[in-house]
């Protein structure tokens, strides 16, 4: 059973949503600094930073659908830090700002014990708009960017090929 | 060899989330001696001051992307010190890539876990650590 549907382990949800509120705070900070000024795209380094941190916290509490938008975030972050393009970066901001308005609404959700809620966000339709805007930057190669991530099985072979 | 309950273990992560959740699946395995650290920034003087007080930490548990300094950082100062080459040292990711694995083994991590994962996971690479 994942954290997520324990109820015994309810109060590292909660300080889960606290502690992603606080940092979806600085992530408003950074979007708030590129719209001022786009061509600072160390700001989207700065997302891509802060919404990795939440993205490994959501996947360890079974928080799939959070994890997703973050995991989106991240790639689209750091990616876009890297393009030059004024009018693209301006898209990216908006559509990031907007992302993080419903992971807002997504954690709210999820602190209440509001499934409801939670269903009633089109999660699934905003994904498919990350991940279109994700492959905009496909060709761009970044380090922790992983188009598919390995399984501990894939690792633990390349750690034995590697003599661990 | 069976490893003691009272090792002395210090968990590495910015995330107290991730703090907590580490600690409760190491107190599930049984282990009695754990202290956290919310960034590398943080734990590398407590690792230090460690081993100043003749009371070095036995184990570490690390994540990788923390604000100020990474659990790579830590891992490469830590196998700069001198009595410090052997140390256990896991690494913990969100970040499954091959790269990433590599740079590890290279900087001389003891073994690599990828989130999310269970407490029979962890088990299995302490196990695998300390055989």
């Amino acid at each position: 059973m994942s954290i997520i549907n324990d109820p015994s382990m309810k109060e590292i949800v909660i300080d889960f949503c606290n502690e992603a509120e606080e940092l979806f705070d600085q992530l408003e900070q950074a979007l708030e600094n590129l719209e001022e000024n786009p061509s600072n795209t160390k700001e989207l380094e700065k997302f891509g930073q802060i919404i990795d941190r939440i993205m490994g916290a959501a996947k360890s509490i079974g928080a799939s659908e959070i994890a997703l938008f973050c995991e989106l975030g991240k790639v689209i972050g750091y990616k876009s830090s890297q393009v030059k393009d004024i009018p693209l970066i301006e898209v990216v901001g908006a559509i990031l700002f907007d992302s993080l308005h419903m992971l807002r609404k997504m954690v709210t959700a999820l602190k209440l014990g509001d499934d409801k809620s939670m269903a009633n966000l089109n999660t699934k339709a905003f994904a498919t708009r990350l991940t279109w805007l994700s492959a905009k930057f496909k060709d761009i190669d970044r380090a922790s960017c992983a188009v598919d991530n390995l399984s501990q099985s894939s690792i633990d072979d390349i750690m034995q090929s590697l003599g661990l | 060899m069976t490893l003691k309950a009272d090792i002395k273990i210090l968990i590495v992560d910015d995330m107290t989330t991730m703090r907590k959740i580490i600690k409760n699946m190491l107190t599930q395995i049984g282990f009695t001696n754990i202290t956290e650290a919310d960034d590398g920034a943080v734990a590398w003087p407590m690792i230090q001051n460690a081993i100043k007080e003749g009371s070095p930490y036995e184990f570490i548990v690390s994540d990788w992307n923390m604000p100020q300094m990474s659990g790579l950082d830590l891992l490469k100062n830590v196998r700069a010190t001198e009595g410090l080459e052997k140390l256990p040292f896991l690494m913990i990711t969100a970040e499954a890539e091959q790269g990433n694995v590599v740079i590890a083994v290279k900087a001389g991590v003891s073994n690599f876990i990828v989130k999310p994962f269970s407490p029979q996971v962890l088990k299995e690479k302490i196990d695998k650590i300390f055989k």
